[in-house]
């Protein structure tokens, strides 16, 4: 989420209620008005909370700046310390306004709860939002494109991945799909944690369709899913060309496939990474954990092959990483 | 019914030996058999049998070693039984080079992987279908349907055992559709279900979250030999796990409640969550509706049980599964918390006691 930029969509959008008519090219000086500065123009409970959420995010990620110079406790116990703070910044813009679902979002997220109970506080979360308004595509036929709705789009996402890392596996790919629905864009990846269920489930069909309907916008997480996919159903040569897919998309992610590494909670969704970088293959190896688990002996057959092992470990030796 | 080989060993011996009597003279025959028995189990040497009888006797002898005594051995002495398994098994092959149970379990020990043992057995399966059917085919008919109906029986006997152990290993290896192609073929070759195939088909159900095709294995029950109900603790596993999946964690309460109540006073398998080695003869065989069938269907399910990110390491499920029993059934709890420490290490306390009968 970008938040600072919602910020000032959020605060145009008002504004703009608020003086009625505005053209196309007022709302863009508005704009610019209000990115100049933002403060100026929170003027409502509603806005103030979302402020609130977006500075305390910024400040989790600013605290967090410097972890890899502590060791494996003390990283714990700092982490820990700033996930309640973050908690505490959650419910202090809950203060402002109980009704900011990215607040309440983040506040869940930060419990660092197990599958079970995330999803349960999520649903909660969800029924009472579904009651305040049902999510509708908007004008543009994209919810995305209503600044207010996208905190909606943002808990759909992290149910479908609650229930991907909660081995439910048929729910994630249904709120996945709603999802896609209710946003054909996909800015918050809906397609992506729909590729791993359907590698999961052996779903080749399901697949298919999916990868049709992004007409051969590759990323990660669906040449990984491919890959796995191919790799249950006993289809090792085809899985073996997938495997090279997956390998060549983004740098390091043989690296990334074959010494995973920790990754933060997505607060409140999957950030933003460039196309292509190893950030991406983390993401998609991190997301795809409880399905890799699942296949035994999948990451010592990706290693067995020469180039792929060579791969991870040319990309360890530039960047002087563990291997 | 699952594979008991000692019994199997007898009832070979048994056939070979009644086809060897003279014909026409019950008196006569009646007061041979009479001393199969005595000869079967002081003097079996004595007894007609063929290379691949000897070579079966052999493998029912590993199986006893391997599959009921080393998992509850000591660590000293299980060096010795393994070392001890595996000359017997070499020693069946070189009897019998078609001895397939021996070459399936001799594979099982050596395969560097669970794919290299799936792989093994899947590229395996039609050669032994072909092996198989032809010592059916070779069975003689001495005139006697039903001794000739066993004998039929026994010559496929070690085509199920592979199919049952082809599914069961691309279970293990997260090749799901590969587990049900092979129970599917076993189901459809065996309707009766000898190797109990289905209880691994359940759990494949259960990780593709088909629960049409589990509702659909739950009616071909009626065809299974002898006749049991689809209560057992593979389907009561599966079925549970799919409401869990669904999110529908009322059912899943009901469904656990129930599989509690089928296996009444174990409950304590289900927080414990034992993880046994799978047997390499065949399934151990254990009494319908016994604590050990409970261990056993637990330990099977642990591709359900255990999947999933959480924290405590026991899967999501099996999470679930022990701290919903441990407050359905607290002395449960209490019970396993008694034996917290590996069945392996408690003096004589384990599955089946090392008894195969």
């Amino acid at each position: 989420m970008n938040g600072r930029e919602e910020l000032v969509l959020r605060c145009a959008q008002r504004r703009r209620e608020k003086i009625g008519a505005l053209s196309d090219e007022g709302f863009a000086e508005l704009c610019l008005a209000v990115r100049e500065n933002p403060t100026a123009f929170v003027d409502s409970p509603e806005l103030a909370s979302f402020a609130t959420l977006v500075g305390a995010l910024d400040a989790f990620a600013r605290a967090g700046a410097d972890d890899d110079l502590l060791d494996d406790d003390e990283f714990r116990s700092a982490r820990e310390h700033r996930l309640q703070t973050l908690s505490a910044a959650c419910a202090q813009a809950l203060s402002q306004d109980s009704g900011c679902l990215d607040a309440q979002l983040v506040q869940v997220l930060a419990a660092d709860l197990d599958p079970d109970d995330r999803l349960d506080a999520l649903l909660e979360i969800e029924a009472k939002a579904d009651k305040a308004a049902e999510l509708n595509l908007g004008a543009t036929g994209d919810a995305w494109d209503d600044i207010f709705a996208r905190p909606r789009l943002r808990l759909w996402d992290a149910i479908a991945r609650t229930c991907l890392a909660g081995s439910r596996f048929r729910m994630a790919l249904d709120v996945s799909r709603g999802l896609m629905a209710a946003s054909p864009k996909d800015q918050v990846g809906g397609r992506l944690t729909a590729a791993l269920a359907l590698a999961r489930l052996e779903d080749e069909e399901g697949f298919n369709e999916l990868d049709a309907r992004l007409a051969g916008r590759e990323n990660s997480w669906l040449n990984l899913g491919r890959t796995i996919l191919l790799y249950k159903l006993g289809r090792m040569t085809a899985a073996r060309r997938a495997l090279r897919g997956y390998g060549e998309l983004c740098e390091g992610a043989a690296y990334a496939l074959l010494r995973p590494t920790f990754v933060e909670i997505y607060l409140p969704d999957r950030p933003e990474v460039p196309a292509g970088g190893f950030e991406e293959a983390t993401f998609a190896v991190h997301e795809a954990e409880p399905i890799i688990a699942d296949v035994p002996d999948f990451v010592a057959w990706a290693d067995g092959f020469p180039w792929f092992h060579a791969a991870a470990n040319a990309y360890a030796e530039e960047h002087g990483y563990d291997w | 019914m699952a594979f008991d080989p000692r019994r199997e060993d007898y009832q070979r011996l048994a056939l070979r030996y009644a086809q060897s009597l003279p014909k026409g003279d019950p008196v006569a025959a009646a007061k041979a058999f009479a001393d199969f028995g005595r000869r079967f189990a002081r003097d079996r040497d004595t007894l007609p049998q063929s290379d691949a009888d000897r070579a079966f006797h052999l493998v029912a002898v590993a199986a006893e070693i391997i599959d009921y005594q080393l998992p509850f051995s000591s660590e000293a002495r299980a060096d010795k039984l393994i070392s001890r398994g595996r000359d017997l098994l070499d020693e069946a092959i070189s009897l019998d080079p078609k001895c397939h149970d021996a070459i399936r379990m001799r594979a099982s020990r050596l395969s560097p992987s669970f794919d290299a043992q799936f792989t093994f057995l899947q590229e395996g399966a039609d050669e032994v279908l072909a092996t198989c059917q032809a010592a059916r085919d070779a069975v003689p008919d001495d005139g006697d349907d039903e001794r000739m109906a066993l004998g039929r029986d026994i010559a496929l006997r070690p085509y199920r055992r592979w199919m049952a152990a082809l599914a069961e290993e691309a279970l293990i290896c997260g090749r799901n559709r590969s587990c049900i192609e092979a129970g599917e073929r076993l189901l459809e070759h065996d309707p009766s279900d000898q190797a109990d195939v289905r209880f691994t088909l359940a759990l494949a159900y259960a990780k593709l979250e088909d629960q049409a095709s589990l509702d659909a294995l739950a009616t071909r029950y009626g065809a299974i030999v002898p006749p049991r109900a689809a209560d057992d603790a593979w389907m009561g596993i599966a079925r549970l796990a799919l409401a869990h999946k669904n999110h529908d964690m009322g059912l899943a309460r009901q469904l656990l409640e129930r599989l509690i109540d089928t296996y009444p006073g174990y409950a304590s398998a289900l927080i414990t969550q034992t993880e046994l080695p799978d047997g390499v003869f065949a399934r151990l065989a254990v009494p319908p509706y016994s604590e050990d069938e409970l261990i056993l269907a637990v330990s099977e399910a642990t591709v359900l049980l255990q999947e999933g990110d959480d924290k405590s390491g026991r899967g999501v499920l099996g999470s679930w599964i022990a701290r919903t029993t441990a407050k359905l059934h607290p002395e449960a709890l209490t019970e396993a918390q008694e034996y917290s420490t590996p069945y392996y290490q408690q003096g004589g306390k384990g599955p089946q006691g090392g008894d195969a009968s």
